[in-house]
């Protein structure tokens, strides 16, 4: 692994159920993370999102491949070494905050510290300095029940942030918020991604944080492929009329030499059966 | 921050908390109330020896309690050992166990007959009446009369005889066992043991050692078993204990087995309830280690809790059910109280396996689930 990669992740998959029953969550997804990235995946619900994040963080045991972190193989490192890997190399953000209710803003803040070798003493200036930094000062001693949705996501950033992780994960980080709170904590990742050095990946089907994105990859379907944010090719779906992004879309249809984009197997359906009555709209914008 | 995160969750449920504490105590108590009965009852059966305390207790050869025993001793051997240098005084008793009835109760009994104006091996705490007694005569437990509704004046059978109720004494009944005194001449007649009594009451000049001197007894009197007082006593007390033995062991046993499925079961429902703060603790990296140390933490927490509400309800309500329930002798003792810590602390890590095996297989990735 490169010296500037931070996460590389090779051929990964993950397979629920066998047989006719298996399901492809991740199929032979491939990426490489630098420094400082900030990396954003999106796909609809459903795509594999979730699933790729969590064998990224070494939550997730994949069915074939590997995942290297800081040329750590962490695929290959056993259960009990895990958890060390989590606490000291990766930070995480969850779209339902997750933080524990019996704590204060400050204990939950610390509540990692003590996996670091340096523990509660070295981590409680670097808990101060984060407060004050995201803006909790007025609520160290506050219990979670009292906070709002975006103090909450701030304290779970502070968190993710207490051992100086070099990988912080976001899953829906603006998911439960309102959008002043959501741009909020997205240029905090920004923030965190220039200040820190960390490398971010984030998993979201929200569009605001493309803007702070170095990279888009679109995960449908288990399956990864590269987009970047300024690329957008707006089209309109011939039977229904919404609007679809030709970068994205994986329903076409060619008819009379030209291709149409759809946004559903019901719409690519019904075109095929009556592709003359459609095929007279105007499928470019 | 493990330890502290584990004890603010406990305390943020109150009521949860006493409530496992409470119930676990509930089974603890049951352990040590009926192991109090029955170290109550045992301390009753010896309260006769406690109180009349000689120095030697002489008895037939191969008697050594009191409780349950018949013993003969001839009354010229009685005279020899009076004879022996250090020997300040010698008091027979005659000793019969049976039932006294009063009224509408019957009593088991330790019926001592006493030498007529004698007031050693009598009574030792009167409620009413006299103690000194002649034929026909008899000194019952108050806790009886109040039982019976007879009283002083009154008559009570003793085997086949009645007698007439002249002193009422204190501390001499509990549900097993009551001490009633009647005149030796009557109960000699009614055992129809001429010239024998069952026990010598032996005290001693000052300075003389009892244990050396039983063994001078048994040396110069022939057939007799001398016994010190401390250790009379232990072998009738450790009879006492033994009659209970095997009940205190199998409500031990039961009640341990209670608190058992009182404390998983809570455990069981407190890491069932907390498994998404378990989860959110694993995903940021907290080894199992640490998490079963919460959750034998928690287990820990409520048996102390549930040890201390036991220790007080034996302080303050033990005593008050004896008061209120005077047949009834309660008495705890510290070692019974450190054995009941010691089965507690079994209790509480047997029953934080199974919640430990589930914070084991928790999953860490359903941190994600919303």
């Amino acid at each position: 692994m490169g010296s500037t990669q931070l996460l590389r992740a090779v051929n990964l998959s993950k397979f629920y159920g066998r047989g006719h029953t298996e399901v492809r969550a991740v199929h032979d997804v491939s990426l490489e993370i630098p420094h400082r990235e900030i990396l954003l995946i999106m796909g609809p619900s459903g795509s594999g999102k979730t699933t790729l994040l969590s064998m990224l963080g070494g939550l997730l045991r994949p069915t074939k491949g590997q995942v290297e972190i800081d040329g750590v193989n962490i695929t290959a490192l056993k259960e009990t070494d895990l958890p060390g890997i989590r606490a000291l190399k990766i930070g995480f953000i969850f779209q339902a905050f997750n933080l524990l209710d019996a704590l204060t803003v400050e204990e939950n803040i610390l509540f990692p510290a003590p996996l670091h070798p340096g523990g509660l003493r070295r981590a409680r200036p670097r808990a101060h300095s984060l407060i004050e930094q995201l803006g909790l000062a007025q609520r160290r001693k506050a219990y979670p029940r009292t906070l709002s949705g975006g103090e909450k996501q701030r304290v779970a950033i502070a968190r993710a942030l207490i051992n100086h992780p070099r990988l912080i994960l976001a899953d829906e980080p603006t998911g439960n918020l309102d959008s002043a709170s959501g741009q909020e904590v997205m240029m905090i990742l920004h923030d965190i991604a220039r200040d820190e050095g960390c490398s971010v990946i984030l998993v979201t089907h929200d569009p605001r944080v493309e803007e702070i994105a170095d990279r888009i990859l679109w995960l449908e379907d288990g399956s990864l492929r590269d987009r970047k944010s300024e690329q957008h090719s707006w089209v309109r779906d011939p039977v229904c009329g919404m609007r679809v992004d030709e970068w994205t879309a994986t329903l076409f249809h060619e008819y009379k030499d030209k291709k149409y984009v759809f946004c559903s197997k019901r719409c690519i359906e019904r075109f095929k059966n009556e592709p003359d009555k459609y095929a007279k709209h105007k499928n470019f914008e | 921050m493990m330890l502290r995160w584990a004890w603010k969750t406990l305390i943020r449920q109150r009521g949860g908390l006493f409530g496992s504490a409470g119930g676990l105590a509930g089974a603890f108590i049951l352990v040590i109330f009926f192991s109090a009965v029955f170290r109550g009852e045992a301390t009753q059966i010896v309260a006769y020896l406690e109180n009349t305390r000689p120095d030697i207790w002489v008895m037939q050869r191969g008697v050594s309690n009191m409780h349950m025993a018949t013993s003969f001793v001839y009354d010229w051997k009685a005279d020899k050992i009076a004879r022996l240098p250090g020997v300040k005084r010698v008091t027979p008793i005659v000793y019969l166990n049976t039932i006294v009835h009063a009224g509408d109760q019957d009593a088991f009994s330790f019926i001592v007959g006493l030498q007529e104006g004698s007031s050693r091996a009598g009574p030792w705490a009167l409620a009413g009446g006299r103690s000194q007694l002649h034929s026909g005569e008899t000194v019952i437990p108050e806790v009886l009369s109040k039982l019976s509704g007879v009283g002083i004046g009154d008559s009570v059978t003793i085997t086949d005889r009645s007698f007439k109720i002249v002193g009422l004494s204190e501390e001499t009944y509990s549900m097993a066992n009551s001490v009633t005194f009647v005149s030796m001449s009557d109960l000699t007649d009614i055992l129809s043991a001429f010239g024998t009594y069952s026990y010598l009451l032996v005290d001693l000049e000052e300075g003389i050692d009892a244990r050396g001197f039983t063994k001078t007894i048994m040396d110069e009197i022939e057939k007799v078993n001398a016994m010190t007082h401390g250790d009379f006593v232990r072998s009738d007390f450790a009879l006492g204990m033994m009659m209970g033995g095997e009940i205190i062991f199998m409500m031990t046993v039961i009640c341990s087995g209670l608190a058992v499925l009182i404390l998983g079961f809570t455990s069981y429902t407190q890491v069932m309830r907390k498994r998404r703060e378990l989860a959110i603790a694993k995903a940021v990296g907290i080894r199992n280690l640490f998490l079963y140390t919460a959750v034998v933490f928690h287990a820990m927490v409520i048996t102390l809790l549930a040890l201390l509400l036991t220790g007080i309800f034996a302080i303050v309500f033990f005593p008050f059910i004896s008061t209120l329930v005077p047949q009834v002798t309660l008495v705890v003792s510290i070692g019974d109280l450190a054995g009941m810590a010691v089965v507690a602390i079994i209790v509480a890590a047997i029953s934080a396996l199974i919640p430990a095996y589930l914070v084991s297989r928790l999953d860490p990735a359903t941190v994600f689930q919303v």
